[in-house]
């Protein structure tokens, strides 16, 4: 258990001295909700609305989504930052040292996972100012929801930046598959108004359970079946961070 | 007692044979070093004894176990120093300290305490809360140092200790590790490409070069292979032959066109020597000699000198790739 502890106790510390990234975290979302839902509520304002968007309005309708991306993109960032332990050498630290692997790395991801949890719990807390038909009831649920798609999602950060050499995929990866993974998961707009191959992609999407999950609980309405939701996330938690185990204990040096 | 046997060790990566069938012992309780150029082959001779690669072909036991087989129990036994940093620059000196003693499984009060001890024995206990981020390249070095004690290895790798540091600091790291051996009878392999490091750290050296162990033994018994002086002359006709006089013990003719000669006593062999040239009707036109150094051993062993750089990381790097070009 003691490298399990020590790596999870190393994350949160990194997290909690990284204040800009900190901030950045809040902030990105935060401009999301705002500005794109303010900005779109208007528009959306005309009594037909609210049928295309599960009968809530557009701000409502959006703040799951904001929630689960926030969630998201900070646990993906998070375990892609795998990338700068090999680049600033603590990977080697870990590597050398006669502990178990699988503990260090599964610290690694529930530490992560934790801090991203926070930081969309926190966004979830500040979408209740601004839209009004929310459950408060759905909170402690959605923030599990949470905990299960940032555990998948920090793995996949891991697996990719073990497979990656250098730091430049980082940029490809940022815009040719976190954007797309947002656009595809229902956050901004309902599935069943997306184009059919559209909507195809985005049943392979775990973000699209975790979204859908986190309206579930929210708005009392969702696309799937809230077993449907939690099912198929907890089954790519498994699945990526299995994965990730897997790969850390082979990683070598170079 | 040897604490490290390696035998006939290979290791290939793709194209290149970076350490080509090398064998040497380490006994315990001294210091060791690995003495050789840029790429020479150093770095993936102590990647292979720490368990971190896999050898082609050999053996390699440490600490009394076999590298292909028991990684765990060597990596209880071992501390090491990378060539880079490797420690987090986002945590505090004490934050790295206190994750790599948790995780090599010393605990409680005993870590707090040993943890307090090395940072001051490292001079770093003022800015034990101060994040690394912020830490010189000295300070950097002392820390990682510091940190790979805390487990009380065995054995303590340390490759390229003080690489890039100016020459203060290296005396100093020089002192630390001196007074470690001394205080924690520990054993030491170290891997360097600096003279002056390996002469005044190193009971026994291995110069190693393109992969190979070109020569090993104790700094006297290195030099003692040139004589005890070394003399060099230019002649105003290049000579091709070497000089046969009774007291050279050896000679060469280096590729810059020099004469090397290597004797007891350069006092006394001169004027025999400018006699002997006067004879053949060979004119001088250069004269130095000096006690060998480490550096004409490589230089008598290569034909080529193990280059001072003092650089940063950037121009060994740059070094590298112009290597690589070739
Ligand atoms: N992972 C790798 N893949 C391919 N070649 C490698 C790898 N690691 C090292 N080499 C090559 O093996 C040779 C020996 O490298 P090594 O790093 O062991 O040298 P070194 O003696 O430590 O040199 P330096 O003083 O530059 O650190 C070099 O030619 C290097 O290019
Ligand atoms: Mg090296």
């Amino acid at each position: 258990m003691k490298a399990f502890i020590t790596l999870l106790y190393r994350q949160i510390k990194r997290f909690m001295r990284a204040k800009s990234r900190v901030i950045g975290a809040f902030v990105n979302p935060l401009l999301w909700l705002v500005f794109f839902g303010l900005g779109w509520s208007k528009v959306f304002n005309f009594p037909m609305a609210k049928q295309i968007f599960g009968g809530s309005d557009y701000l409502s309708f959006l703040a799951p989504g904001i929630v689960s991306m926030a969630i998201f993109s900070s646990s993906f960032i998070s375990g892609i930052s795998v990338l700068w332990d090999k680049e600033f050498g603590f990977l080697k630290e870990i590597l050398v040292a006669p502990c178990s692997r699988k503990e260090a790395i599964m610290g690694r991801i529930v530490g992560d996972s934790l801090t991203s949890v926070l930081q969309g719990a926190i966004i979830l807390l500040m979408t209740f100012t601004i839209a009004h038909s929310l459950k408060i009831s759905g909170i402690p649920y959605v923030i599990l929801l949470g905990f299960i798609l940032a555990g998948s999602f920090v793995s996949v950060g891991v697996i990719l930046a073990l497979k990656m050499t250098s730091m430049e995929g980082f940029q490809m990866i940022m815009s040719f598959l976190m954007l797309p993974l947002l656009f595809l998961s229902g956050a901004f707009y309902p599935i069943d108004t997306m184009p059919a191959w559209m909507q195809a992609l985005s049943r392979i999407n775990p973000l699209t359970y975790a979204v859908d999950g986190s309206r579930y609980f929210l708005l009392g309405t969702s696309k799937f079946a809230i077993t449907t939701d939690i099912g198929i996330l907890l089954l790519l938690t498994f699945l990526f961070a299995g994965v990730a185990v897997y790969m850390f204990e082979r990683t070598t040096i170079d | 007692m040897d604490i490290i046997s390696v035998k006939n060790l290979v290791k290939k990566f793709e194209d290149v044979t970076a350490v080509d069938n090398i064998s040497f012992t380490v006994k315990k309780g001294e210091i060791f070093a690995f003495l050789g150029p840029n790429g020479a082959g150093k770095t993936t001779t102590i990647h292979i004894l720490t368990t971190l690669l896999k050898p082609t072909e050999g053996t390699a036991i440490v600490a009394g176990h076999d590298v292909r087989e028991d990684s765990a129990e060597i990596r209880k036994r071992i501390g090491i120093v990378f060539q880079d940093s490797s420690l987090d620059r986002e945590l505090t000196a004490y934050e790295n300290m206190y994750i790599h003693g948790k995780i090599y499984n010393v605990d409680g009060r005993d870590l707090r305490k040993r943890i307090e001890d090395l940072l001051k024995f490292v001079e770093l206990g003022k800015f034990k809360n101060k994040v690394v981020k912020n830490f010189s390249g000295g300070m950097i070095r002392r820390l990682e140092i510091a940190r790979a004690l805390l487990h009380r290895p065995e054995i303590l790798f340390l490759d390229e200790p003080t690489l890039g540091l100016d020459p203060q600091t290296r005396a100093h790291i020089w002192e630390y590790i001196k007074n470690m051996k001394e205080e924690h009878e520990m054993t030491i392999f170290l891997t360097t490409h600096y003279m002056d490091e390996a002469e005044q750290l190193a009971e026994r050296i291995g110069i190693i070069d393109h992969g190979k162990i070109i020569a090993e033994g104790s700094p006297e018994e290195l030099k003692k292979r040139i004589g005890k002086d070394v003399i060099y002359l230019r002649f105003s006709d290049k000579t091709e032959n070497c000089m046969e006089t009774e007291l050279v013990k050896n000679c060469k003719i280096l590729p810059d066109g020099r004469m090397e000669l290597g004797v007891e006593n350069a006092a006394e062999a001169l004027p025999r020597i400018f006699e002997a040239a006067m004879k053949k009707g060979q004119k001088i036109m250069e004269v130095s000699y000096h006690s060998p150094t480490l550096n004409d051993v490589f230089l008598y062993l290569t034909g080529r000198a193990i280059r001072e750089e003092r650089g940063n990381k950037l121009d060994v790097m740059k070094n590298r790739r112009k290597r690589w070009g070739r």
